[in-house]
């Protein structure tokens, strides 16, 4: 490389990595400001939201930019390249990220929104809630646009241990302290299983760029690709721990439990979406000719996750860790979807889409009844809610609905959608166990909305839900009642959504 | 032309919405007649829709679409207009407003009168969902909807334990059945690539081979006898007694117990290219029996009712399952009739008893509630099969059916004679020890006939346990001709041919039905010594009858507590004592931060871990072995 290339800056598209920019910017000016001018806690909250509101922007206008792509000739093709393989390939614009960047940014504002009670109550720290909550963002979003192992594992350090910090946030509380050291040892475990994979991957194939390894693989034929299939073993596993799919689910319920309310919704649905991003680009752009031998083994992680998450769940008292179990449950119904490699793309993300909306609705109901700031939730504070609370009873009976997958919700049309991919794919077996643990898991999600509006409330007043948790409630139970009547243009997008 | 058919779902719908919000508000009892209005109204507009099948012969009817909602999938929010729809829509509103009405009577003064009509309207919409949707996830929809409704009514009065734990057998049963149901949706998408009536039943023929319609037809098969309770599935309805008495008689006698059998009367063509029609005749006839059975002994008068309508969906499955789809419909209309004027009867007596349900302490009624004990009377010669009343002609139309099928429709058609036999046995006998006799009530009940309100809805439906007959006999097919245009694409089976055949059927099965109700007759008019005499004459095999062959204990003991007890295991031993171990230890470490160290290195990490490193070693073997690693 000569002295003059080093100068002159690489020309890439930096509108690839807008949304992470502004993300990772965002955060480093709330964290300044605060220490500066020690702003009003409602400014930070507003700057926040503007933040993840101008990411939004530039993903909206990168979905623009991929429409443009997919249409290119190919005398395009060398400026195809360039715009959609940016940095050295080692970030990639396609319809996949960008999905990924509208479900994450989503995401992230909802659970602001919805935990906002929390970051008031952090007092003085509120901007560092703040400023992990977009970092963790800026490093989940990554995971969905690298075609890089090295950036994919970066994203996932940047996005957990954001995350393992947040989930300790109310320092003073030795449950959520808890849950925080848990979930940091465990996921850490989790991580160094991880880039192990990556390692021995790279040992493998020669190389850590997904499309070059498709293009190994693709060209040569392995006699004893054993050290190949131990690094593909590492990383689904890796994953699996991310998705909280079993039998790596275990930090999940101890940690929705134990972290503070207002942030569980969030952390839930941003490590679900990172690693289900990541894992379908790993598996879908350097391993479809493998799909054959991950295929079973996806396969079993879903159908064990799918029995343990919704049979545990029936006996939880504890209403997070009723949400826990049955994320995993959905943890497996996703991956239901996963085994039906490139062609299920499209239902992983819508399920992915409305799944994660309706967790952060939910455990932001959880949050407004039992606390912003606690641990736990019995279902003793639920019952009896519809004359308490009659607005958070209501959403709540949504948001469950749609996790059930009763028909007219959003969470129907998902199901629905990764059942038949993996029937199509000949994975009966796979559904007939879905079905049946969507069928025992429909039992917890009624005793939930039984326990509201059928039994005598306790002697417990719910204090009144701010503006912002009542506008992202509404907005997540809207949300899930519309994409149910109106799955079309939802559909339609996220069929889009597959990686390049 | 009948775009407006919408209107059957959205005005109980609304009743519902309305009530919800402002029940509270209007009290009683206008809660309660806007909530009959509703279910009125409906009716009103399935009669004047349902017109144009009875004036323009061989109108097939339409598809009116509301809502595109999944076109792709052809699940969309779209009406099934025919003639099968049309009937199933006048039954549920027109038993539904009746049963409303005497709702109003019957639930007067209970604190949450609102939102029990609140939930019976919202009953009625699903129900109605269920029989008109236009595709499998309509009538999916409808199907979950109900078998809500029926958990929340059920459990009405979920301050009795009894009550709570009925609702929630009920709701776990039915589950087990939605589960057949949704595979067989799966199977049925997968192979047709649409879940659209208009899609798939004409296509049946060259799409599915026989063994692929045999395995529908058997998924479909589980989960009408969850909805319609059959062996094995049976055990929720008994049980589902404990709600209010106008709610077993609406949701658990005339309309939801008989989804089942409108599903495969719907499916007709999928049953009609494999072989699960027969499995479901030999299920229903099997269920007739066992049931009707078990109903000679029971002494709670809703628990026989209860009991006599398992055997009653019985005899529907016999008659659909063998291609009688008009006969099997025909009696699910007459059983609708005169099964919803036995409960709200029993109501009736229930409520002048104040709340006795036990038959023993009744007795000499006739005289104090001459209405009740009259209309139930009809209701009890038409269950029985007593010429010329409704029971008599749609159930000898199935036996008809069944006897023409011959080989295993023979055997089928003996059963269905002793079941006759049995039936008239036990309905005379409940209606004997609640209406004559000497008066055996406890101290300081005083019975009373109940209010108009109430007296009403029994009166119009024992004219139509009487009359409903008239709609499909040999000598006048209305029903058969109406419904036709609904079963054009299958063979539809019938009694043999001939007048003189019929009149030969017809004295055997009148013959056994008036055997039985003359013998109960006998026995149960005279002083209760005399009973207990005959009683005992039975020996062991009448307290099988009366404990129900003791199934609830077998399923205890075989399914519920090894179930729950997996699960338990599962949360308790394999998920809390690896992993919460673990994280109570780091929670001590937390608080006693200079122990940590010492508890992270006693061995608790390596609790946690197992699973996890089970799990990745299992992973990373399998994944190595099955892609050839080695």
């Amino acid at each position: 490389m000569t002295f003059a290339q080093v100068l002159t800056p690489p020309s890439v598209g930096w509108i690839a990595i807008a949304p992470e920019i502004v993300l990772g910017v965002g955060a480093a000016l709330i964290l300044l400001f605060d220490v500066q001018y020690k702003p009003k806690r409602t400014h930070l909250g507003l700057a926040t939201a503007a933040i993840v509101a101008t990411a939004f922007a530039f993903a909206i206008v990168q979905y623009d930019r991929v429409q443009t792509l997919s249409q290119a000739t190919a005398d395009q093709a060398a400026d195809f390249v360039a715009t959609a393989f940016p940095f050295d390939a080692m970030i990639v614009l396609d319809a996949n990220a960008v999905f990924g960047r509208f479900a994450m940014l989503l995401v992230t504002g909802l659970g602001l929104a919805a935990g906002w009670r929390l970051f008031e109550r952090l007092g003085a720290r509120a901007a560092e809630g703040l400023a992990l909550m977009l970092l963790s963002a800026t490093g989940f979003m990554f995971m969905a646009s690298s075609t890089h192992l090295m950036m994919v594992f970066l994203g996932l350090e940047v996005g957990s241990i954001a995350l393992y910090v947040l989930a300790g946030i109310t320092r003073e509380r030795t449950e959520s302290d808890e849950a925080a050291i848990k979930y940091f040892l465990l996921g850490s475990v989790a991580s160094a299983v991880f880039i192990y994979g990556v390692a021995l991957t790279y040992a493998g194939s020669g190389s850590m760029n997904l499309l070059e390894i498709q293009g190994v693989l693709a060209r040569n034929i392995f006699t004893r690709p054993a050290v190949l299939l131990i690094g593909i073993a590492l990383m689904v596993v890796g994953m699996g721990f991310k998705v909280s799919a079993a039998p790596f689910h275990s930090w999940a319920p101890d940690v929705y439990q134990g972290a503070p309310g207002g942030i569980v919704g969030y952390m839930a649905a941003a490590a679900k979406i990172g690693g289900f991003a990541a894992l379908i680009r790993i598996l879908f752009t350097a391993f479809p000719d493998f799909i054959s031998t991950w295929g079973p083994l996806v396969a079993g992680i879903a159908a064990l996750s799918m029995l343990l998450g919704s049979t545990v769940a029936l006996v939880q008292d504890d209403i997070r860790r009723m949400l826990g179990y049955s994320g995993v449950a959905h943890a497996g119904f996703i991956l239901t979807g996963v085994v039906a490699g490139g062609a299920g793309t499209g239902e992983v993300w819508f399920y992915l889409g409305v799944y994660t909306v309706q967790l952060v609705g939910a455990f932001g109901v959880v949050a407004a009844v039992t606390g912003a700031a606690t641990s736990g939730a019995g279902i003793d504070a639920f019952r009896g809610l519809s004359k308490r609370a009659p607005f958070l009873a209501a959403t709540f009976t949504v948001l469950l609905l749609g996790m059930a997958g009763l028909p007219l919700t959003s969470g129907f049309v998902a199901k629905f959608g990764v059942f038949t991919e993996a029937w199509q794919a000949g994975y009966e077996w796979l559904v007939i166990v879905a079905v049946l643990a969507s069928v025992i898991a429909f039992f917890f999600y009624l005793r939930v909305i039984v326990a509201m509006y059928m039994e005598e409330p306790v002697d417990e007043a719910v204090a009144p839900p701010g503006i912002s948790v009542r506008a992202s409630l509404a907005l997540a139970s809207l949300i899930t009642i519309v994409i149910g009547i109106v799955p079309g243009p939802l559909l339609s997008l996220a069929g889009e959504a597959s990686p390049l | 032309m009948t775009d407006f058919v919408w209107l059957v779902i959205a005005f109980p719908l609304a009743g519902a919405v309305l009530l919800h919000f402002l029940g509270r508000r209007l009290g009683e009892p206008l809660a309660g007649i806007i909530g009959t209005l509703a279910a009125a109204a409906a009716f009103v507009v399935a009669f004047v829709a349902a017109l144009p099948f009875i004036v323009e012969e061989g109108n097939h009817g339409e598809t009116v679409m509301l809502w595109e909602w999944m076109p792709a999938i052809g699940a969309n929010l779209e009406i099934t207009w025919d003639p099968l729809a049309a009937v199933m829509a006048l039954i549920v509103t027109g038993v539904g407003s009746l049963i409303h009405l005497f709702s109003v009577g019957y639930m007067h003064g209970d604190e949450r009168f609102a939102r029990f009509f609140t939930y019976l309207n919202l009953f009625l919409a699903s129900m109605l969902t269920l029989v008109l949707g236009g595709n499998f996830a309509m009538v999916f929809l409808g199907w979950e909807l109900v078998g809500l409704c029926s958990y929340l009514l059920i459990s009405f009065w979920y301050t009795k334990p009894s009550a709570a734990a009925a609702g929630k057998k009920a709701f776990v049963v039915n589950r087990i059945g939605d589960f057949g149901f949704m595979v067989g949706l799966m199977l049925v998408f997968t192979n047709f690539g649409t879940l659209a009536f208009d899609g798939i039943f004409e296509r049946v023929p060259e799409i599915l081979d026989g063994s692929t319609a045999t395995a529908i037809g058997l998924l479909f098969l589980v989960g009408a006898a969850g909805k319609s309770a059959q062996i094995p599935l049976y055990v929720w309805l008994p049980d589902a007694m404990e709600g209010p008495t106008p709610v077993s008689a609406l949701i658990h006698a005339a309309t939801m117990v008989t989804a089942g059998v409108y599903l495969v009367a719907r499916s007709a063509t999928i049953f009609a290219a494999g072989d699960a029609g027969i499995v479901v005749a030999v299920v229903g006839a099997l269920t007739a029996l066992w049931a009707a059975s078990i109903a000679i002994a029971q002494s709670d008068i809703k628990r026989v009712l209860a009991y006599s309508t398992v055997s009653q969906l019985g005899y529907m499955f016999i008659a659909v399952g063998l291609g009688g789809y008009i006969a099997g419909i025909f009696h699910l209309m007459t059983h609708a009739f005169f099964k919803a004027l036995l409960f709200l009867g029993s109501g009736s007596v229930i409520h002048g008893m104040h709340e006795e349900q036990d038959m023993n302490k009744m007795g000499g009624l006739l005289e104090k509630m001459p209405v009740t004990g009259v209309t139930m009377g009809i209701a009890t010669l038409a269950i029985a099969g007593i010429p010329p009343l409704a029971g008599f002609w749609s159930k000898d139309e199935i036996l008809g059916v069944a006897f023409e099928y011959g080989g295993v429709g023979i055997v089928l058609w003996v059963i269905g004679l002793v079941t006759a036999l049995i039936t008239a046995f036990y309905m005379t006998r409940q209606w004997f020890m609640v209406f004559t006799g000497e008066p055996r009530w406890e101290e300081g009940v005083d019975p009373h006939e109940s209010p108009r309100s109430m007296t009403v809805p029994l009166i119009v439906l024992a004219v139509l346990s009487v009359g409903a007959g008239f709609l499909n006999t040999p000598f006048r097919l209305t029903l058969e001709h109406f419904l036709e245009p609904s079963f054009e694409l299958v063979k539809v089976a019938h009694p043999p041919e001939g007048l003189g055949m019929f009149a030969l059927l017809a004295a055997i099965s009148v013959g056994a039905g008036i055997a039985g109700a003359a013998m109960a007759g006998f026995v149960y008019s005279r002083p209760r010594e005399i009973w207990e005499r005959f009683q005992g004459g039975f020996g062991g095999l009448w307290e099988a009858w009366q404990a129900a062959y003791r199934v609830d204990d077998l399923y205890g003991a075989t399914i519920v507590t090894p179930g729950r007890k997996l699960s338990e295991r599962m949360a308790f031993d394999f998920d809390a004592g690896g992993i919460d171990g673990f994280v109570n230890g780091v929670g001590r470490a937390v608080r006693s931060a200079g122990a940590r160290t010492r508890v992270l290195q006693t061995g608790l990490v390596r609790n946690y871990g197992v699973g996890f490193v089970a799990g990745l070693l299992a992973v990373v073997i399998w994944l190595v072995i099955a892609g050839g690693g080695v």
